[in-house]
């Protein structure tokens, strides 16, 4: 991580969310993003990614939440008081969980959709952009969203999100429900993009495997907190990474387990 | 402070969901109903029957439209020509010589057998289509009720509504007449609070949070918006003989027309969706604050010493009182139920800022 902060592209101070008044879900999350950068934020579930993804895409009012301390910053530019449509046009892209396609329309028309904060001109290059790192959703453009598959689906809604030419790419679970192979697909893709455009990317996995395989620095966060903080692979290598989130070392004697079931908690 | 959850430690499931796990709502409520029941010692016959009387009807009658359309989640514009079915039923069976107990039964059985084999039609469609065949329910309803003489007794008819009579024995002095509506909102008021902890509330919950997602686990979606359709419709028709029986004494059509619908589902929407103190407020708020906003421009153009003119006077309160509705809608959308909520929890936590959940 550089120590300069305006090669950083999002920064998170202390951030702390609390939901219906009364919630908190997270408490004080900091976290960097470097300019054409690939960093992960992986968890448990529960733990809070989602909500710190929306606190920088501005999505926590639907929720009944506020951030109530910290400062989310854009290129060094607090943007906590900005509706969610002003952080697109900064530049900040979401990806929601679950996908979220415009159903009843086409890949097409879910593409020209997202071209709303963009020119006419910029839009017909963007879609050209998506379209050739998706060939497949080019195959169906004009077959309704909702009819596509899975896979077909994570990548329209990553193409979507490309569509409005964003600085900071956000993902949230983009490996859910998809077959490994798609995964390993989808996750090339982004790299390339990250690669070839200089787009910088947060990604929240649960599927630590993959995500570690592309990204350059992981931020690890339980219950709320940030615990643990490195690049990818020093946390491949950590001993309690590998035990509570890459599937555990192979080759385990199991009568050397202990019989509790242990659990890692690097605070409180 | 007044809540307080630490070192309120439950050691038993009863105790775990009492119906109020918390000892101050419990001494609340308590303190509220004795309040509440000695109401006629100490208020003003002005007061209680022309303020706490309404009220408590109207409360009633909002949480049983809070029941379809907070629980079950299903549009109802069509509730006051419920209610109107069940206070024709019950002025018409009254006068045939049924005794009061049986004929406001008989008002809820009528509503809700009507209410659910029109539902039985409506609910095929969802959401704005079913708003708009409930509409179609009012209109009917209306229409049938004035044109045929043998129920409104004539066009622009009014019929007279016999005495409330409880076991033979003639109600009619203000605070009579108050305890009918007060235990008819009490009761209504422990079977909505009991509803949250019942199989048929859980699945009404399940059926308006997602009628697929619902259907998947084995809850009938179909026949659960028909259970609260009947039920609010029962709740409706005994309302409504209540209403007429206590308060207007006489019945005709346009006590029970569309706008005192959307007046119902202003109730329970400023009050909170879901929320029973809620149906309380809302009801209070919807019936009372234009008398109050009344008192409280002439208050202020007498303090002041300026005049309006007649125009400005009649119309500024009904202003007034359409801003404050939306802005407590804009300060929160759940409704005043969920500003007292919101109140509760900050003393519940006190003195701490939130909980960690």
């Amino acid at each position: 991580m550089t120590e300069n902060p305006t090669e950083e592209v999002l920064t998170l101070n202390n951030v702390e969310v609390v939901y219906d008044y009364v919630s908190l879900a997270i408490k004080g999350v900091s976290l960097a993003v470097p300019k054409g950068g690939m960093v992960a934020l992986l968890g448990a579930n529960g733990a809070g990614k989602s909500t710190t993804l929306k606190s920088i895409s501005g999505l926590l009012a639907a929720e009944r939440g506020e951030v109530r301390r910290g400062e989310v910053k854009f290129q060094d530019r607090n943007i906590s008081g900005l509706m969610p449509q002003d952080r697109v046009k900064l530049g900040i892209a979401h990806v929601l969980e679950g996908r979220r396609v415009f159903e009843h329309l086409t890949p097409d028309e879910n593409l020209i959709a997202a071209s709303a904060v963009r020119s006419r001109h910029d839009a017909a290059r963007n879609k050209d952009r998506v379209y050739s790192y998706f060939p497949r959703l080019f195959e169906r453009r004009s077959s309704a969203a909702g009819y596509l598959s899975g896979g077909e689906q994570q990548m329209l809604a990553i193409g979507r999100a490309l569509m409005t030419q964003p600085k900071l790419l956000m993902l949230d679970e983009p490996s859910l429900g998809l077959a490994p192979f798609l995964v390993a697909e989808i996750f090339q893709i982004l790299s390339r993009i990250n690669r070839e455009e200089g787009l910088s990317v947060l990604l929240v996995e649960q599927n630590a495997i993959a995500a570690l395989e592309i990204v350059s620095h992981g931020y690890l966060i339980e219950s709320g907190r940030i615990v643990m903080h490195d690049t990818a692979e020093a946390l491949k290598k950590n001993p309690d990474i590998q035990e509570f989130y890459l599937g555990g070392a192979e080759n385990k004697n199991f009568r050397d387990i202990k019989h509790y079931r242990r659990r890692k908690r690097w605070l409180t | 402070m007044l809540f307080r959850q630490a070192g309120i430690l439950h050691t038993n499931y009863a105790q775990d969901r009492a119906l109020f796990p918390i000892p101050a709502d419990r001494w609340m409520i308590g303190g509220l109903l004795l309040l509440a029941a000695a109401a006629p010692f100490y208020m003003s016959t002005l007061y209680l029957s022309s303020y706490m009387l309404p009220w408590l009807v109207w409360t009633a009658a909002a949480l049983g439209l809070n029941l379809i359309l907070g629980w079950a989640g299903q549009f109802h514009l069509g509730y006051a020509a419920v209610m109107g079915i069940g206070a024709y039923a019950a002025v018409h069976a009254q006068r045939n010589g049924v005794p009061w107990e049986i004929a406001i039964v008989l008002a809820g059985l009528t509503a809700a057998v009507i209410g659910s084999v029109f539902a039985f039609a409506a609910l095929r469609v969802k959401g704005l289509y079913l708003a708009l065949s409930t509409l179609a329910l009012q209109f009917v309803m209306d229409w049938t009720i004035s044109h045929v003489p043998a129920i409104s007794g004539g066009t622009q008819a009014t019929l007279q509504a016999p005495d409330i009579r409880i076991l033979g024995q003639a109600v009619t002095s203000d605070a009579g007449l108050y305890y009918v509506a007060l235990v008819w909102c009490v009761l209504v008021t422990t079977f909505m609070l009991n509803l949250r902890r019942t199989a048929l509330g859980r699945a009404l919950v399940a059926v308006r949070e997602k009628d697929y997602a619902a259907a998947v686990i084995g809850v009938n979606s179909f026949y659960f918006k028909l259970v609260a359709f009947a039920t609010s419709s029962f709740i409706a028709g005994v309302g409504g003989a209540i209403l007429i029986g206590t308060f207007y004494h006489a019945v005709t059509p346009e006590q029970f027309s569309v706008d005192v619908s959307i007046q119902a589902l202003a109730m329970v929407i400023v009050g909170g969706l879901g929320s029973i103190i809620g149906s309380y407020f809302g009801a209070g708020f919807i019936l009372l604050m234009p008398g109050v906003m009344n008192t409280f421009i002439s208050w202020l153009t007498a303090q002041f010493g300026f005049s309006l003119g007649i125009e400005t006077l009649a119309h500024l309160p009904h202003a007034l009182y359409g801003a404050l509705i939306i802005g407590f809608l804009l300060i929160e959308p759940l409704g005043l139920g969920k500003i007292y909520g919101n109140i509760r929890d900050y003393l519940l936590v006190w003195p701490f800022g939130y909980v960690k959940k």
